[in-house]
């Protein structure tokens, strides 16, 4: 098993940032992103646990800086209960943005018919998309009431981890079928930048990853065949065309698998044929899916049990 | 009346009562409907699925026209021009939408930035006249077309089935999921009447 890995995030310069990106390579690291921005880049990438200091210090000498990311690797679906003004972009947009600074990939699902109360519902195709992810995250609204008695509905057939933020200050209990609730982020129709709104943001980070800790042990108990960071590293080398890929993220982590934005019919070989040094091929570690979303790939990454090794 | 001299939301729990005037409040301010709104009251009752809303506007502005705001005058005589010399250029664009569509886009010209002449065939006298009494803006138009904007973004996205009725300068809008009911309505007008009562 390959050395235990860290996820962080440098923010820093752009001037001189790939000294960092090549000792991380160095260093046996994955650079999961990078997100240039004028004359800034972060940089979200998973450290070798025992040398991250080096990367601290070399960080340090550019003036930028080096923060733990605990949700790196992790893909979470903000689902909000339609697009209409009233739920976006306050909050849903704000509590995913949130959720990416600690390094979380982020997708923003708008249910077609999510809203009101005896009315909503949602299609199965949604429910697929969603269960797609590694944490689905409901944003609603101000009264405890609907969040309570009338919204679960909507959690019908969901089958990762559900995360809730409402207005009101609820117990997780109190509602059904979730794992998670978080108060104070209810629907408003401003930013939410007060000092209580930030540190409610902050609360459901700390909550979200408390759940990622407790899947990512879960997986722990039978590992993954590959790690995800690995099959990203090899498809950056064997299929160029991903370089071509304009998203900001071409391809996405997740905690047992991950999304490759190519068309799946022309590169589903290609990606099942992709190669490791120590012989076997992806088809042989990880199933390879068509998404729910666009045409995409969705690889998932069998278990050690499944696989009888892992590299 | 002052502007939102009265700013009630009354619901079964105070703070969402609380959390939902912040949302109203938000709105009123993104629509620019402070200065128009003199008494409002939201009653909330989401166990019922029943919005609420009975607003008492001031006074309105009257119509813009023409003259109101700008000089009209002869431009070059052989030419039968008419010549606008604004004084105030916040409603330069909805004027020259007007303009264009009466005498097409080549025939209006902008020679600086608060002149404009227009070119046309009529005698030049009587067209001065008619463009001086031209409606330009209605302050009370989009004050409705505001209001309503507003109605329907305070209410909870899922209640579909709506009433409300506008008159001179009050406003009331009732919105459920389910049927209305005749007493929600009856309801909401008795909330306007004391709202018109107050002080």
């Amino acid at each position: 098993m390959a050395a235990v890995l860290e996820p962080y995030i440098y923010e820093g310069g752009i001037h001189k940032h790939t000294l960092i990106t090549e000792l991380l390579e160095d260093l046996g690291g994955y650079l999961i992103q990078k997100i240039p921005a004028a004359t800034e880049v972060t940089l979200i990438m998973l450290i070798p646990k025992k040398d991250v200091h080096l990367i601290e210090e070399l960080g340090k000498k550019l003036l930028g800086k080096l923060t733990p990311a605990p949700l790196t690797g992790t893909e979470i679906a903000v689902v909000s209960p339609t697009l209409a003004v009233h739920h976006l972009p306050h909050s849903a947009c704000d509590v995913a943005e949130h959720l990416r600074r600690d390094g979380a990939n982020t997708n923003m699902i708008g249910l077609a018919r999510g809203m009101g109360r005896r009315v909503a519902l949602s299609a199965d195709y949604e429910r697929r998309l969603i269960n797609e992810h590694d944490i689905a995250l409901f944003s609603f609204g101000t009264f405890a009431d609907c969040i309570k008695n009338k919204k679960p509905k909507l959690f019908e057939g969901i089958e990762i981890p559900i995360v809730v933020t409402g207005g009101p200050d609820l117990r997780t209990e109190d509602i059904p079928n979730a794992d998670v609730y978080i108060g104070n982020i209810g629907r408003v129709a401003h930013r939410l930048r007060k000092s209580e709104e930030l540190s409610s943001l902050d609360i459901m980070n700390k909550k979200v990853a408390e759940v990622v800790g407790i899947m990512r042990e879960d997986i722990s108990k039978d590992p993954l065949a590959v790690l995800p960071p690995r099959v990203m590293k090899e498809i950056y080398e064997q299929i160029p065309e991903i370089e071509q890929v304009l998203t900001p993220a071409p391809m996405t982590l997740q905690l047992d698998g991950l999304r490759v934005k190519l068309p799946y019919d022309e590169f589903r070989e290609k990606v099942e044929n992709l190669e490791f040094d120590e012989g076997t091929r992806l088809m042989e570690l990880a199933r390879v899916l068509p998404s729910r979303m666009k045409n995409y790939i969705l690889i998932k990454i069998k278990r050690e049990s499944e696989v009888g090794f892992a590299l | 009346m002052d502007a939102l001299e009265t700013f009630v939301v009354e619901s079964a729990v105070p703070q969402e009562a609380e959390a939902y005037r912040s949302i109203v409040a938000d709105v009123i301010s993104e629509l620019v409907l402070g200065g128009a709104i003199g008494r409002i009251k939201i009653v909330l009752r989401p166990e019922d699925s029943l919005f609420q809303m009975a607003i008492l506007l001031r006074g309105s502005q009257p119509p813009v026209r023409l003259g109101d705001f700008a000089d009209l005058g002869y431009g070059v005589m052989e030419r039968k021009e008419v010549k606008i010399s604004l004084r105030e250029e916040k409603y330069l664009p909805l004027l020259l939408e007007k303009l264009w569509a009466r005498y097409g886009r080549g025939q209006v010209l902008q020679p600086e930035r608060k002149t404009i002449i227009v070119r046309q065939d009529e005698d030049p006298g009587e067209e001065i006249e008619y463009l001086k009494s031209m409606l330009i803006a209605d302050p009370k138009q989009s004050l409705q077309s505001r209001l309503i904007e507003m109605a329907i973004r305070s209410t909870p996205e899922g209640f579909r089935v709506r009433y409300h009725s506008m008159k001179e300068n009050s406003f009331i809008f009732v919105a459920s999921e389910d049927t209305l009911k005749p007493e929600w309505i009856q309801e909401a007008h008795n909330m306007l009447a004391e709202l018109k009562e107050a002080r």
